[in-house]
C-alpha cells in the first residue's frame, strides 16, 4: 500500500512541488521559531541560583570628583550597612544581575582555555544575593596574596575545567602575570535572568581600598521608597558632586525578561498565522483534490475498499508528501546542529526538529482528517456517474 | 461593463466563500506583517517629532580608537570639549547642537520614586529640534553660562512629580539628587526610541554632575548637525572629516596607544547601518544577514506559495466554468477580463482588510506604553507597494493558468 | 448465483419522488452471460449498481453466491465486492496518474497479497487481454480499445466470479466493441458469470439471456 501511495504521488510530481514546498516552508519556518522557543524554554528551566526580592542597586557615578575615592567609597559603605533597614551591602562591577552590561574574559588551567563572564566582588557578594556555594566558601580580606586573586567559579567553570580534581587551592591564569586561586564553587549565577544560558563565571575579588561604581543593597521586607530616598539624601550629603542611582532588582529582572518575551511572542503570533493560513489553503486544496478524484474514489470502493481503506489512502497520501518535504527540510535543518550556528547547543536544535515535525503531522493530518473521511463516505455508485 | 464584472467577481466570491476567506486571509496576513513592520522601521528612521529637521542632519555619536587591523578597540560617545572644538566650529551648517547620552536618576515624592532619565544640552539643542513647549520656554546661553539650576521636563514627568495638580509649574522646583532645579519649561515628551532627544528631564550643560569638563576625545556627548538644506550635508561632511585628519595621531588611552581614530558625521540612518558593519566579524555578519534574509523571505514567502497553491488547485474546478462560458459565446478576451477584476477585486479587499488590523496593531501599540510617546504611522507607500506585490501574485497565480485555460478547445475544457 | 427479490429503488429528492426500480426478481445462474437492455433513464445502470453492491434497494433483497447481503456493513461489502465482482465501465475509470499495470493491480491491494505476487497476478490479466506489452504505459497514452481492456483486466485480476459490465462498448467504435465482447465471451466460457448492461442488440443478441427493462419494471 506504502509503495501505491509513492507511486501516486511520485507520478504526479509536478503538482505536487507546489505543496511540498509550501510544507517545506512551513517546517523551517516552525523550526526556527521553535528554536528560538526552546532555546528560551531550556535556560528557563534552569533556576537562576540567587535571590533577587528585596535586593537594591546603587549606582553612583563619580563625575569629575577624582580625589581620594577609594576612602570615599569606604565611608559611604559604612553609612549604608549602619541602617537597620539593610541588611547587607555588597560592591560589585557594574555587570549587575539584570543589567545590560557585560564582562567576559578567558582563563587557562593546565593549558586548557575557558572563555567566561567576570564579576568583580568584594567578601559580602554571596551573603546579598544568597548565593550558595558547593564547594569551599567565599573569598575573605584575609585571603588576599601578592601572587593571585582570590576566586570563586561557577559549577559550569568547574565542569570545563577540572574532570575529576577538587578545584579548591587551584591557581588558574588569565595572563602570564595574574593568576587566580580557586576557594569556593558556586552552583549557577545567571546574572541575565531566567532565559540566560549557564555560561561559565568567574567571581573575583574587590578589595577594600579598589573603587567600583555599583553597590547591591538587600533590605528588610516591605522597606519602601521613603528610606530609599532617605539613602540618596543621606550619601548626596556626603558626595556632593556624585550621581546617584537606585533600582530594584525585581524590575530590572522584568525588563530584562521583556526584552527576550516580547520577540518570542511576537514571532509565535506570526508563525500561529502563518501556519493557520497554511492549514487553511491545505484544506482547501485537499477538499478540492478529492472533489476531482470522486471517480477514482468510487472505482476503489468497487473494486473492495472499505471506507477505512479510502481514509487510510488519502492520509496516507499527505503524510507521504509531508514525509517528502520534511526530509528536504532536514536537509536544512541538520546543518545548524552540524555546523553550531549560534553557538547552540545541538539538544535544542534537535528538541527543535522532532516538535517541528510532530506540529507538521498534526496539522496536515487535522487538514486531511475531515476531506478523507468525506472522500471515504462517497457512494460508489455516485462517484462513477459523477461525469 | 466594469461594473457588471464586479459583480460577477462579487458573485463567484461568494460562492465559494471558504477559498475566499483563505485567500483574503493570506493577503490582509502579508499586507499587515509588512506594513507593521514598516511603520516600526519609519517610526525608527524616519522623521519625526522632535526630530523634524531629522532628513538634514547629521549626527555624530561615536568616536572609536582602534589599529589598522582593528583587533583592539575603543569605542563611545564623545566628549564636549571634543564636539565644540570640532563640530561647533564648523562653517557650513545653520547650526550645531551638543547634548548627552540619557542618564539615569531618581526623584522622590511624597515617598514615591520617579525614575529618571536625564540629559544634558546646549541652548542649540532646543533650535536644531522642534520640541513642542506647553509651558515655559527654553533655557539660553545666558542660563547656562549663569550656571543656573533650571530645567525644562516633559508632561509627563510634570503630571507624576506635581502629581496634576492643574497649576502651571514654571518657576516651581523639582528636587533631584538633593538639589533643587526651576522648572523654565515643559515639553511634549520624546519616544523612548529617539535615543538622542528622549529624556524626562533636561539640564543646562553647566548643571552639576553633566562631565563636559572632561579630558580627550571620548566623554558622554553627542553631537547634531543641522544644515541649511539637505544637500549642503556631503560638504558639511568633508569639512568635517578635514578637521579630524588634523588630530594628532596616535591617540593615547589608559595607557594604550591607538593609531587609527574613527569619527564620523552621518546621516541618522547610516549611523545606525555604520554601527551595525562596524561590529562582528565579516563572517558573524553574512550568517546574521543570510540568516534574517532567509527569515524574511519565509515569512514573506509562505503565504504567497499558499496564494498560488490555493489559486492553481481551483483551476480545475474552474475548468467546466470556463467551458461552459466559452459554449455560451464568451470571447477570451471577455474572460481574461473577468479572471483579472476578480483577482483585482479579491486583493483590493484583502488590503481593506490589512489596512484596518494594521491600523488596529499600531493604535495598540501606541496606546500600549510598549513604547512612550509611540507615535507609529502607516506608511501609504509600503501600503501600495504591497498591495502591488499582492496583486502580482494573484495574477500569476490565478490570471495566467485560467488565461490558458481559457484558450482551450470547449470540449476539453468542459471534459475536465 | 446472482438472485434479486422483490427489489425496488427510489430515489428523494426534496420535490420529487422517482421510482428507478420497481419490483424486480432476478436470477442470474453461474456461468450465465445475461445482457440488459432497455431505452436511456430505464434504470439498467441503477440496477447493475444494485447487483454490483454499489447501491443499495430501498426494498428487497439480494443474494450474492447464496448469502443475503442485507445486513452486510461496509466492510464486508466491500470484502465481497473485492472477491466475487469485478467491474467494467463504460467510461473505463482508468487512473491516470497510475501506470497500466499499477492499474490493473488495485483490487489486490485491498486484499493480503505480497508485492510479486500482485505483479504476477496483473500480468497474467494484461496477458489475457493481449496487452502485456503495454504495462508501463499510462492511461493518456492509450487508445479507447485499449483502456477498455486495461480494465477488463482489472476487472478479472482478481478471479471474480461474477462480472459486471456497463455498458463496456459505449465509447468504442463497432470493430474495437467487437473485440471486447470476444474478450468477454471467452472470459464466459472460462466460467466467470456476466451481466453487463448494453444498448446495441446485436451485442445482446450475442449473449445467452436478454432482460428487458421499461421504466424500472422488467418487461421480459
Amino acid at each position: 500500500m506504502l509503495r501505491h501511495l509513492f507511486k501516486l504521488i511520485w507520478n504526479k510530481k509536478g503538482a505536487h512541488s507546489l505543496l511540498i514546498i509550501e510544507i517545506w516552508a512551513s517546517f523551517m519556518v516552525l523550526f526556527g521559531v521553535l528554536s528560538l522557543i526552546a532555546f528560551n524554554l531550556n535556560n528557563y528551566l534552569e533556576p537562576i541560583g540567587f535571590e533577587y526580592k528585596d535586593v537594591w542597586v546603587l549606582d553612583l557615578s563619580t563625575n569629575q570628583d577624582t580625589v581620594n575615592l577609594p576612602e570615599k567609597s569606604l565611608r559611604i559603605m559604612q553609612r549604608i550597612r549602619s541602617y537597620p533597614e539593610v541588611i547587607s551591602a555588597s560592591r560589585t562591577s557594574a555587570n549587575t544581575p539584570f543589567s545590560a552590561n557585560q564582562m567576559s574574559n578567558s582563563s587557562t588551567y593546565n593549558k586548557v582555555s575557558v572563555s567566561h563572564d567576570f564579576y568583580v566582588t568584594d567578601e559580602d557578594f554571596s551573603k546579598t544575593l544568597d548565593l550558595p556555594l558547593r564547594k569551599g566558601r567565599w573569598y575573605e580580606e584575609s585571603d588576599i596574596s601578592a601572587r593571585f586573586i582570590p576566586i570563586v567559579i561557577n559549577k559550569k567553570m568547574e565542569d570545563k575545567l577540572f574532570a575529576n580534581e577538587n578545584p579548591l587551592g587551584k591557581l588558574i591564569k588569565e595572563n602570564d602575570t595574574l593568576s587566580y586561586k580557586i576557594v569556593g564553587v558556586v552552583d549557577k549565577y545567571k546574572a541575565k535572568g531566567e532565559f540566560m544560558t549557564d555560561n561559565p563565571a568567574l567571581f573575583k575579588m574587590l578589595k577594600k581600598e579598589d573603587w567600583d561604581r555599583n553597590v547591591l543593597i538587600k533590605v528588610k521586607p516591605g522597606t519602601d521608597a521613603n528610606f530609599e530616598a532617605r539613602l540618596v539624601k543621606d550619601i548626596a550629603a556626603m558626595t556632593d558632586q556624585w550621581g546617584i542611582e537606585v533600582s530594584y532588582l525585581s524590575e530590572s529582572r522584568k525588563n530584562r525578561q521583556n526584552l527576550t518575551v516580547i520577540p518570542v511572542v511576537i514571532f509565535l503570533v506570526i508563525c500561529g498565522f502563518l501556519l493557520t493560513n497554511v492549514a487553511l489553503g491545505l484544506f482547501g486544496i485537499l477538499n478540492l483534490n478529492i472533489a476531482k478524484r470522486k471517480n477514482e474514489i468510487g472505482l476503489r470502493r468497487a473494486m473492495g475498499a472499505t471506507e477505512g481503506n479510502v481514509t487510510t489512502q488519502f492520509l496516507g497520501e499527505i503524510w507521504v508528501l509531508a514525509t517528502f518535504s520534511l526530509i528536504i527540510g532536514l536537509i536544512f535543518a541538520v546543518q545548524f546542529p552540524l555546523m553550531h550556528v549560534f553557538d547552540l547547543n545541538s539538544e535544542i536544535y534537535i528538541t527543535a526538529i522532532l516538535a517541528s515535525i510532530t506540529v507538521i503531522y498534526i496539522i496536515v493530518t487535522l487538514c486531511a482528517w475531515l476531506p478523507s473521511r468525506q472522500a471515504s463516505l462517497i457512494h460508489p455508485a455516485l462517484a462513477l456517474h459523477e461525469d | 461593463m466594469l461594473l457588471n464584472y464586479i459583480k460577477i467577481a462579487w458573485k463567484v466570491l461568494l460562492r465559494h466563500p471558504f477559498y475566499t476567506f483563505i485567500t483574503l486571509f493570506g493577503i490582509s496576513l502579508t499586507l499587515t506583517v509588512l506594513m507593521v513592520l514598516t511603520s516600526f522601521l519609519d517610526h525608527i528612521f524616519g522623521t519625526h517629532y522632535p526630530e523634524n529637521k531629522r532628513f538634514r542632519s547629521l549626527y555624530i555619536t561615536s568616536v572609536t580608537y582602534t589599529d589598522s587591523s582593528r583587533t583592539t578597540r575603543s569605542q563611545g560617545p564623545a566628549s564636549f570639549r571634543f564636539l565644540t572644538q570640532y563640530a561647533k566650529s564648523l562653517k557650513t551648517p545653520e547650526r550645531v547642537a551638543i547634548s548627552s547620552m540619557f542618564g539615569y536618576t531618581n526623584a522622590y515624592v511624597n515617598g514615591k520614586r520617579i525614575k529618571l532619565n536625564t540629559k544634558y544640552t546646549d541652548a542649540d539643542f532646543w533650535y536644531v529640534m522642534d520640541f513642542e513647549f506647553l509651558e515655559g520656554k527654553p533655557y539660553n546661553q545666558q542660563n547656562i553660562d549663569n550656571g543656573d539650576h533650571v530645567i525644562v521636563i516633559t508632561d509627563a514627568l510634570r503630571k507624576q512629580y506635581f502629581e496634576d495638580d492643574g497649576k502651571p509649574v514654571i518657576g516651581r522646583n523639582v528636587e533631584i539628587e538633593s538639589i533643587h532645579y526651576k522648572v523654565i519649561g515643559v515639553v511634549k515628551g520624546s519616544p523612548a526610541t529617539r535615543i538622542y532627544t528622549y529624556s524626562d528631564v533636561y539640564f543646562p550643560y553647566t548643571a552639576p554632575k553633566s562631565n563636559y569638563q572632561s579630558a580627550g576625545l571620548r566623554g558622554n556627548y553627542i553631537g547634531i548637525v543641522l544644515a541649511r538644506n539637505e544637500s549642503d550635508l556631503p560638504a558639511i561632511q568633508k569639512e568635517f572629516d578635514s578637521g579630524i585628519r588634523k588630530i594628532p595621531l596616535p591617540i593615547v588611552d589608559f595607557e594604550q596607544k591607538y593609531p587609527v581614530l574613527i569619527v564620523q558625521a552621518d546621516k541618522y540612518l547610516d549611523h545606525f547601518l555604520n554601527a551595525l558593519l562596524r561590529d562582528d566579524s565579516l563572517k558573524n555578519r553574512f550568517i546574521f544577514y543570510s540568516i534574517a534574509g532567509f527569515v524574511l523571505l519565509m515569512f514573506m514567502g509562505l503565504p504567497a506559495i499558499n496564494l498560488i497553491n490555493v489559486n492553481v488547485s481551483r483551476i480545475l474546478e474552474r475548468a467546466s466554468e470556463i467551458g461552459v462560458r466559452k459554449a455560451f459565446g464568451a470571447p477570451s478576451k471577455a474572460l481574461l477580463w473577468q479572471f483579472i477584476i476578480e483577482n483585482v477585486f479579491i486583493t483590493f479587499l484583502g488590503g481593506f482588510f490589512a489596512l484596518g488590523l494594521s491600523f488596529a496593531i499600531i493604535q495598540i501599540i501606541n496606546a500600549s506604553g510598549w513604547i512612550a510617546y509611540a507615535d507609529l504611522t502607516i506608511n501609504v507607500s509600503v501600503f501600495l507597494v504591497s498591495m502591488l506585490v499582492c496583486l502580482f501574485f494573484g495574477l500569476l497565480s490565478g490570471v495566467l493558468p485560467a488565461f490558458r485555460m481559457s484558450r482551450l478547445r470547449i470540449a476539453e475544457a468542459l471534459k475536465v | 448465483m446472482i438472485r434479486l427479490q422483490n427489489v425496488e429503488k427510489v430515489y428523494r429528492t426534496s420535490a420529487i419522488e422517482t421510482l428507478a426500480l420497481n419490483n424486480i426478481n432476478l436470477n442470474v445462474k453461474k456461468g450465465e452471460f445475461v445482457s440488459i437492455m432497455g431505452p436511456s433513464g430505464c434504470g439498467k445502470s441503477t440496477l447493475l449498481n444494485i447487483m454490483g453492491l454499489l447501491d443499495e434497494p430501498s426494498r428487497g433483497h439480494i443474494e450474492i453466491d447464496g448469502s443475503k447481503v442485507d445486513k452486510y456493513h461496509d466492510k464486508n461489502l466491500a470484502q465481497l465486492r473485492n472477491k466475487k465482482l469485478g467491474f467494467i465501465f463504460q467510461s473505463f475509470h482508468l487512473i491516470n496518474d497510475l501506470s497500466v499495470i499499477d492499474n490493473v493491480e488495485i483490487p489486490l491491494l485491498y486484499r493480503s497479497s505480497s508485492a510479486r505476487q500482485r505483479r504476477e497476478l496483473a500480468q497474467e490479466a494484461l496477458e489475457k487481454v493481449g496487452l502485456s506489452n503495454r504495462m508501463k504505459h499510462f492511461p493518456k497514452q492509450l487508445s479507447g480499445g485499449q483502456k477498455q481492456r486495461v480494465a477488463i483486466a482489472r476487472a478479472i485480476v482478481g478471479k471474480p466470479e461474477i462480472i459486471l459490465a456497463d455498458e463496456p462498448t459505449g465509447n468504442l467504435d463497432s470493430a474495437m466493441g467487437n473485440e471486447i465482447l470476444s474478450i468477454l465471451q471467452k472470459l464466459n466460457e472460462d466460467g466467470a458469470t456476466i451481466v453487463m448492461v448494453t444498448h446495441d442488440d446485436a451485442m445482446a443478441r450475442r449473449t445467452h439471456r436478454l432482460i428487458r427493462l421499461f421504466d424500472g419494471t422488467q418487461v421480459l
